[in-house]
């Protein structure tokens, strides 16, 4: 009895394997791993030996947002917004610990006293200062439309009756649901700007709207998928900035100060050239550049 | 605690075709998982039948038992949510495409995959995840009418296939159906899985009230209550199909 339901195991078990095989070698051709590697060398800024912590904060982060938070193939969360808040940190001799939080209800943790801060690529809006407090912008962004190259859109409002793509609850998904409304079919929403652009290049949707940083990454980091970049001047300049409960002013002060502390002494330029490859003020002429074509 | 009913109000539309989406896609999938599970139940619990006289045909049985043992090992022992997002971003673009697709490309792969294609997958996987759940409960169902009952079949010179039919299946049923009431129930919840692939459906109202707002009692209290509403009038359907007291044998 035993020995029979051993062999029905087996038997069973080398058809499943068989089949995971046959799966796999049917699928070759397809996309190389995305991002990551930007992010790989980031770990440097962290590595160097903080003087005695005083305290250490938690922070929230959404690590699947290359290249300002992902996580690399040893599971440690790393990007742009990891080496900035790392580097504030060392700078105000304190510790600060990352989590990987789910960007739905990642703002919930601060109120609840999750996370001390949320560092996540986070927008300053009018409607989040109403429910929690920002540092000092921290880096410049704007929206892109990413479309596949034979696309006709140009601009924004040709997404007017398009499906598009965007990432739930992000400022990408608010200029979408302004311009076609809220009860809009034709938006459809995803977990991740990663998901959503990979539903693009199944042809799912038409185009996708989203940060201006996660979208040149994915292009950068998936060339044979024959995504271009839209951009138009109706989408305001953003700033991103760290997030905290609201009415904890003390910590904003603190982050904010040690964030001007690394730009005055080049830490800051260093790491923005890292995963950007230019230095902030060139990088910050490139919405305009970009908005004319 | 401070309710803000009023910013709903403006997804109203998003929550009714949100709920209809929910209702479509479980009826669909309950529907087609039922005709799966009782295939591939009729083939696993052909184990314990008489073997075919022809010899061909005893091994395509065999083989075909084989493949739906694996079937059913794979989509019992893997998540759900896993094999949403395993359909929708990995099987259906190598299958269906616009420049590559297997099957069927195109243009009109395209359009497919635009206007049905989150339905599409969200339904194909939860009918493959239904079909083997209920294949089991078919083959519990089967498995637990006692051997005595066949033989007296055969030995009154029924088939195979008429003692299944007039003798078998009527008092195996009786025992399936609230499985097969837990296994819907469960389909309707589980169907809020398929949000993760940009279905509007009802769990997907909520979680973009839930990201605009970062307000998070008023939206998922609400779609309880619709998923309550629901699962209570399956079971309610239910109860209708199950045999009175005295017909229980009581």
């Amino acid at each position: 009895m035993t020995q029979l339901s051993t062999r029905r195991f087996l038997q069973t078990s080398g058809l499943v394997l068989a089949g995971f095989i046959l799966a796999a070698c049917g699928k070759k051709a397809d996309a190389p791993a995305p991002a990551a590697e930007p992010a790989s060398a980031a770990a440097s800024v962290a590595a160097a030996p903080p003087p005695p912590p005083a305290k250490v904060y938690v922070v929230g982060t959404d690590a699947a947002y290359a290249p300002f938070e992902s996580q690399n193939d040893k599971g440690e969360i790393v990007g742009f917004d990891i080496d900035v808040v790392s580097a504030i940190a060392q700078k105000g001799g304190f510790e600060v610990k990352f989590i990987n939080t789910p960007w739905e209800g990642i703002f919930n943790t601060l109120t609840q006293g999750d996370r001390d801060l949320v560092v996540s690529a986070v927008t300053i809006t009018e409607e989040r200062k109403q429910t929690m407090d920002f540092s000092t912008p921290y880096f410049d962004a704007y929206q892109l439309i990413a479309v596949k190259t034979n696309s006709k859109v140009t601009k924004f409002s040709d997404l007017k009756k398009l499906k598009v793509g965007v990432q739930n609850g992000t400022t990408g998904d608010e200029v979408v649901t302004k311009l076609q409304g809220k009860s809009s079919a034709n938006i459809k929403r995803f977990e991740s700007t990663p998901l959503a652009l990979k539903e693009l290049e199944a042809g799912g949707v038409d185009a996708v709207v989203a940060d201006n940083g996660v979208i040149v990454n994915y292009v950068a980091n998936n060339s044979n998928n024959q995504f271009k970049t839209v951009t138009d001047k109706e989408f305001a300049p953003e700033q991103y900035g760290i997030a905290f409960k609201k009415g904890n002013t003390e910590l904003v002060e603190k982050f904010s100060k040690g964030l001007a502390d690394i730009k005055a002494d080049g830490t800051y330029d260093s790491i923005y050239k890292k995963y950007f490859g230019e230095a902030p003020a060139a990088a910050a002429a490139a919405p305009a550049s970009a908005a004319s074509n | 605690m401070d309710l803000r009913w009023e910013i709903l109000a403006g997804y109203g539309p998003l929550f009714v075709a949100g709920l209809w989406m929910t209702v479509k896609l479980t009826f669909v999938s309950i529907t087609c998982g039922m005709v799966l599970g009782v295939l591939l139940g009729l083939v696993s619990s052909s184990r314990d039948a008489p073997p075919p006289r022809s010899v061909p045909l005893g091994w395509a049985l065999k083989a075909l038992r084989a493949v739906t043992t694996a079937y059913v090992t794979f989509f019992r022992g893997t998540p759900l949510f896993v094999q949403i997002l395993l359909v929708h971003f990995a099987l259906m673009p190598t299958l269906i495409h616009a420049d590559h697709g297997l099957l069927y490309s195109g243009e009109g792969a395209r359009e497919f995959r635009q206007n049905y294609g989150a339905f599409f997958s969200g339904a194909l996987a939860l009918t493959l995840n239904a079909g083997a759940y209920i294949s089991e409960i078919f083959r519990a169902g089967i498995q637990s009418i006692h051997t005595g009952q066949t033989q007296a079949g055969y030995s009154l010179g029924f088939t195979h296939g008429q003692t299944m039919r007039y003798i078998v299946l009527p008092q195996a049923f009786r025992r399936m159906l609230p499985a097969l009431v837990n296994e819907g129930v469960t389909l309707i919840k589980d169907s809020s899985l398929v949000s993760a692939i940009g279905l509007a459906e009802l769990a997907l109202a909520a979680r973009t009230v839930a990201g605009a707002y970062s307000r998070y009692w008023e939206p998922y209290l609400l779609i309880s209550v619709m998923y309550l509403v629901l699962t209570m009038l399956l079971s309610l359907l239910a109860k209708r199909l199950e045999a009175p007291a005295h017909r229980r044998g009581k």
